[in-house]
Formats: structure tokens, C-alpha cells, sequence
């Protein structure tokens, strides 16, 4: 296949899905989010600890709203950021001093990593990043970063998503666990 | 000559607008595109054939016990046999009651006038033209002496499959399936493998 041609595309999207699947992909998320911004703003804030954080938003798109994704299983939200974090806490260690290295390492190795586990979860990859550029208050947690809020903040989300997803009668979540 | 039998056929192909219609029935987001599913199916579709190749194996769908045809008979018998037992062929058995070759409607065609490759409106044709019948000549002969030698055979481990393959290589309408001393276990003809794959086709 010759090389310009094969940017034009192939195929198409897959179908839009119907209403119920995106009420409760509106729902899930929001009750995920509430439930790690509740923890953070409201228990943590006065603790200097933190609970939540960007790549949140991007796994809620997986778990609430795409929950038959391979990325969006619990193997891979757990599995994805936990390994990521480890990758991008001690990417920061090594090489800290040159942030736009640092960044670019810790998110590529995240993502190798990820797929030698399976547990490529995309999200994943801003864990790592945030992990360089996250500033004072993440750098100064070292290796706890990988427990809290990250690996914490997975599992919370990941109760609300079993909560959820299973009350409608056509959805159901996960598709596996390991 | 399992290759050979699944290139003559063409496999069931699906369009990306038949995943896209399926996708539409199955609530959720399905994390795939049309193109990368058929993709995956084809993949599938030819592991499956394999595999359907394999589970049928020719015990299942064989016909036994299998009538067979001293090699010493004469032809009289041979076609009354036959015909009471309402087959077009048999094998041959010798003395020991080993399978040594085959005996059918196409070798008793042969001898009365058809030729090789035959039909039967040619000997119409030469019992139109002949007085006496043209099968007469054939009253002095035994099966051994028009039967196809050495017969075409297979063991009983072989798959349905195989065995549809050897047919359709050789030429040939029937399989005897032996056992290690060459005695008949059974016999496969095209007719028992278009019943087995029938039923396999009717179970899911």
C-alpha cells in the first residue's frame, strides 16, 4: 500500500450509540468524579494530600463511556496507571532537571510498559506525564504518588464504574478482570 | 488436499456495512472500526474452517457394515447383488477378505460398449443397433476381472474432510475405510458426506 494513500483512511466510525448508553456514560462519570473530587476537595484539601487528578477525566471517558473497550477493563485502569506512575516518578528521579526529556521518556516508556502488561490504559500515559510536570505538590510525593492519589483514586473510580454500569439491564462491566 | 478443498470454495465474506448493522443492535461503544472487525473475522473465519475440517472424522458419517464382493464371483451375481442392495459399487474382497479392488455400474458400463468415460445412452444406442444383448459377454467374467485395482482406500482415523479431498482428487465416488489388515470397516461415499456436513450445519 503506498504511503500517502494509506493516510486517506479505510474505513469508517462505528455507529453511534443510542440514548440510554449515553445517559448512563453521563451518569457514571459523573458519580466517578464526584466521588474522587468529593475525597480531594472536600476530606484532603486541608491535609496538603491530593486525591485527584487530570488523567482522571480521560479514564472516566473509558470506564463510564466506552465500558466494552479492552482499555477500559479493570486490568488495564488499575494495571495502566499504577505502572505509569512508577514509570513517571522515577523518570522524574533520573531526569528531572531536563523536563521536556523527562516528559517525553516517561510517557513513551509508560506506554511500552502498558502494552508489555496489557494494561494499556491511555489515560496511563498522562499519569506519567503529570508525574514530570505536575509540580511542587506531586513531585513532593515521591513514590507515594503511585498509591495516592493514583493508584487510590483508580480504585475508587473503578467501584463507582461497577456500581453503575451494571444497574441498566443491556450494559454490563467488566468485560474481565484480569 | 485440505487446502485444495477449501480454495474451491468460496467462504462466506461479510461486508463492512454488515458489521456496522450488527454493531447498531448491540448497545454500547464498540471499541473497533467496520474495516478492523471483518479484519479479525476473516482471521476467525479460516481458523474455524480448520477447525470444522477436523471434528468430523469419517467414522462418523460412514456407512457399515459394508457390503462387499468376493473377487471370484461371477458377474450375474455381482450385478444381482448389487442391485438388491440397491448400490452402484462395492469393493472387492479376496480370499483373506482383504479390500483388493473396486467393482461399479461405471466398470459393468465400460465393458458393454460405453467405453472409457462412457454413458449409459451409448449402450442404448449399441443395444438399438446389436440383436442379442450387450451384456452377454459378460457372463463369463468374475468381479476380479472388470474391477478397478488396486482399490483406493483410507484409514479410519482419516477426517470427513480428507476423505471429501481424496474423492474429489481421485476422481472416484467411493472410499473403502479398512482397518490395518486391509478388511472393511465401512464405506464412504459422496452421498454420507453431504449428510454429515448437512448435519453439522443444522446442530448450531
Amino acid at each position: 500500500m503506498r504511503y500517502l494513500q494509506k493516510m486517506g483512511g479505510h474505513s469508517q466510525g462505528p455507529p453511534r450509540v443510542g440514548p440510554i448508553e449515553v445517559m448512563w456514560s453521563g451518569i457514571g462519570s459523573l458519580l466517578g468524579m464526584a466521588a474522587v473530587g468529593l475525597i480531594h476537595f472536600k476530606l484532603l484539601d486541608s491535609t496538603g494530600q491530593i486525591m485527584i487528578i487530570g488523567s482522571f477525566g480521560a479514564s472516566a471517558v473509558l470506564i463510564y463511556g466506552a465500558i466494552r473497550s479492552p482499555l477500559a477493563q479493570p486490568r488495564n485502569l488499575i494495571g495502566g496507571h499504577v505502572l505509569s506512575a512508577l514509570v513517571g516518578v522515577t523518570i522524574f528521579k533520573l531526569l528531572g532537571g531536563q523536563p521536556w526529556l523527562a516528559g517525553s521518556v516517561a510517557v513513551s516508556l509508560a506506554i511500552v510498559v502498558m502494552h508489555l502488561t496489557k494494561t494499556l490504559h491511555p489515560p496511563g500515559g498522562a499519569t506519567a506525564l503529570i508525574a514530570v510536570i505536575g509540580g511542587d505538590a506531586v513531585h513532593g510525593l515521591g513514590y507515594l504518588y503511585v498509591l495516592m492519589p493514583v493508584g487510590l483514586g483508580a480504585v475508587v473510580m473503578l467501584v463507582i464504574a461497577l456500581v453503575v454500569n451494571n444497574i441498566p439491564k443491556e450494559r454490563r462491566y467488566p468485560e474481565f478482570w484480569f | 488436499m485440505v487446502d485444495s478443498l477449501s480454495e474451491g470454495c468460496a467462504l462466506p465474506d461479510i461486508s463492512e456495512q454488515d458489521v456496522l448493522e450488527a454493531m447498531k443492535t448491540i448497545p454500547g461503544y464498540i471499541d473497533i472500526t467496520p474495516a478492523d472487525f471483518r479484519e479479525v473475522y476473516r482471521v476467525a473465519l479460516v481458523a474455524a474452517q480448520k477447525r470444522i475440517m477436523t471434528i468430523v472424522k469419517v467414522t462418523d458419517i460412514m456407512s457399515s457394515p459394508v457390503h462387499t464382493i468376493q473377487k471370484s464371483m461371477d458377474l450375474v451375481r455381482t450385478a444381482k447383488l448389487l442391485a438388491e442392495r440397491r448400490v452402484s459399487g462395492a469393493p472387492v474382497v479376496d480370499d483373506h477378505g482383504k479390500v483388493v479392488g473396486m467393482v461399479s455400474e461405471k466398470d459393468f458400463l465400460v465393458r458393454m460398449g460405453a467405453g472409457q468415460g462412457g454413458s449409459f445412452i451409448l449402450i442404448v444406442a449399441t443395444c438399438l443397433k446389436s440383436k442379442g444383448c450387450v451384456a452377454a459377454p459378460l457372463r463369463k467374467l468374475t468381479a476380479g476381472d472388470i474391477m478397478n485395482s488396486p482399490a483406493i482406500t483410507a484409514r479410519e482415523d482419516i477426517s470427513a474432510a480428507k476423505a471429501a479431498a481424496l474423492l474429489m482428487e481421485r476422481g472416484i465416488n467411493r472410499l473403502p475405510i479398512i482397518d490395518s489388515n486391509g478388511h472393511p470397516l465401512g464405506i464412504v461415499t459422496r452421498s454420507d458426506l453431504v449428510r454429515g456436513y448437512g448435519r453439522l450445519g443444522t446442530k448450531e
